[in-house]
């Protein structure tokens, strides 16, 4: 039986939003997580202007929960501070998208990916 | 998401009950209908019986067996279990070896895995990557105390064609009972029990346009082939499967397979071309291999995996099509196929696999609109995942 999938679920998924990334430049950061070996991994790109994010772009290889959390997440995440980012954990997902208990895993990646751009940020700082 | 109907293209799960079937059963269940208990001696009994025994000869006539050797059973799995546990339990002071592949439908796995629990020792056959187990492996398999083969006449997975002719010879010479199971290719390629030098055979009417719920076991007569039964009661079938029989289940089966051998060129042509149809669409997407063998197939299966997707997204993006990734009797398991592991595939391709079945109603529009549907999600998730990967 496959899982239930919850509307906002579905909606991310057939009609994800921000999909794809920014090329690298200034005021660009960029955060990994996850592998297709161990089937679900994002890749975070942002634009950072006025000390905020300005825009998101992801790409996501997984699970249905996991391209649309991307899709959920590049909305999520615009007008954060770097602090907001870094303390940012993976309930807020699970809380809009209602991630099977099996699958808490894959927001783990989701929040390691997210830290990842944190991190990324940081090193933009001079 | 349309509203559009959902496109059924799963027909190696089951297929739609034919027009023709359906009405004959329908008329079996009408209260002028054959109602009676066929072991009652009286009219309405000796009614049923006829007809009863009209299906019999029909199954038989489709598959080069005389009627007396067919067994009505509930189906293909208690076909498979009442071959292999009956048969090995009642030759087991002959010999307590027993051969089959790693590759069978569950039905017949379980039931070795349970003569391995009764003390028997199986040998279980590797097929190579094409899915063909090679009569050359059988032949080394065979001990002094083997005492039976089982193997499936074509894979409910990747449609792959085993030589069971061959390995019929191979264990007719050597004295050891060979069981088939050919619920994938019962009006799907031709089946001559003698010819083929098989003993007991495996047959559904699920899969060929019949009802769910009722099978055969064909069992060689001549010489006899010892078997205990695994139900006791009323002594029908010779005493070999004890239970009322269901009229309107085996009429239904009867007519569906002499319709489906009478049809059986015409259907598998025409459904060859469909299948050939929907591999050149999906494969013009790129990024897309076949599982199997690529010409020892039946006409209608057609197993690939999706290079870059993941497995999940790739099945919930293709709802509008009825598929089945891996076997329907696995579902509800999230583990890998492990007919597709077998073949060598990754647990990451074995998982993004798809088979595609087609059959008697399938239409070009349906083979057209798949490919449509797998080209605009295949193309959408490839272009979601992360480059590089």
């Amino acid at each position: 039986m496959e899982p239930e999938y919850s509307p906002t679920v579905v909606d991310h998924f057939e009609r994800p939003r921000n999909g794809g990334h920014f090329e690298a430049g200034e005021g660009v950061i960029r955060g990994t997580a996850g592998g297709v070996a161990q089937g679900t991994m994002f890749v975070l790109s942002a634009r950072i202007a006025d000390d905020r994010i300005e825009a998101v772009r992801f790409e996501a290889y997984g699970c249905p929960h996991c391209i649309a959390a991307g899709s959920w997440l590049s909305e999520r995440l615009v007008g954060l501070t770097r602090e907001q980012l870094h303390t940012w954990r993976w309930r807020d997902a699970d809380q809009a998208l209602q991630f099977p208990l099996e699958k808490r895993g894959r927001l783990l990646i989701l929040e390691d990916a997210v830290h990842a751009l944190s991190e990324a940020w940081a090193r933009l700082i001079p | 998401m349309t509203a559009a109907k959902t496109i059924y293209l799963d027909y190696a799960a089951t297929t739609p009950v034919d027009p023709r079937v359906a009405e004959l059963m329908i008329e079996c269940l009408r209260p002028e209908g054959p109602h009676g208990n066929p072991s009652s001696g009286h009219t309405f009994g000796t009614r049923a019986r006829a007809m009863v025994e009209k299906a019999r000869q029909q199954v038989a006539a489709a598959i080069g067996a005389r009627p007396e050797c067919i067994i009505w059973t509930s189906g293909a799995t208690e076909s498979d279990n009442l071959a292999i546990l009956g048969v090995a339990r009642f030759h087991a002071d002959r010999g307590r070896h027993v051969v089959t592949s790693r590759t069978e439908h569950k039905a017949v796995l379980d039931a070795f895995k349970q003569l391995e629990k009764e003390g028997f020792d199986v040998t279980w056959l590797k097929p190579g990557v094409d899915g063909i187990v090679r009569p050359e492996q059988v032949s080394e398999a065979l001990r002094p105390d083997t005492q039976l083969v089982s193997l499936m006449h074509v894979n409910n997975e990747t449609g792959v064609i085993q030589d069971v002719a061959a390995i019929g010879a191979i264990c007719r010479e050597r004295g050891v009972a060979f069981h088939v199971d050919a619920a994938q290719s019962a009006g799907k390629l031709p089946l001559n029990v003698e010819a083929m030098n098989i003993d007991l055979l495996s047959l559904t009417a699920h899969k060929a346009y019949g009802p769910k719920g009722i099978g055969v076991l064909y069992i060689r007569r001549r010489p006899p082939l010892g078997l205990r039964p695994l139900s006791y009661g009323g002594g029908q079938e010779t005493g070999l499967r004890s239970g009322t029989l269901p009229t309107h289940q085996i009429v239904g089966m009867g007519l569906a397979f002499e319709v489906g051998e009478r049809e059986r060129e015409a259907d598998v042509a025409r459904i060859a071309a469909l299948r050939e149809r929907l591999w050149q669409g999906l494969a013009a997407i790129g990024g897309v291999e076949l599982n199997g063998h690529p010409t020892e197939r039946v006409a209608g299966v057609l197993n690939v995996c999706f290079h870059d997707i993941e497995g999940e997204s790739l099945r919930f993006g293709l709802r509008e099509l009825a598929v089945s990734s891996g076997s329907a009797c696995a579902s509800g398991s999230d583990e890998a196929s492990y007919v597709l592991r077998a073949l060598g595939r990754s647990d990451q391709l074995a998982q993004s696999s798809i088979r595609f079945s087609l059959g008697r109603f399938t239409t070009e529009d349906d083979v057209d609109r798949a490919i449509a549907i797998v080209s605009r999600e295949v193309t959408r998730l490839r272009a979601l995942a992360p480059h590089g990967t």
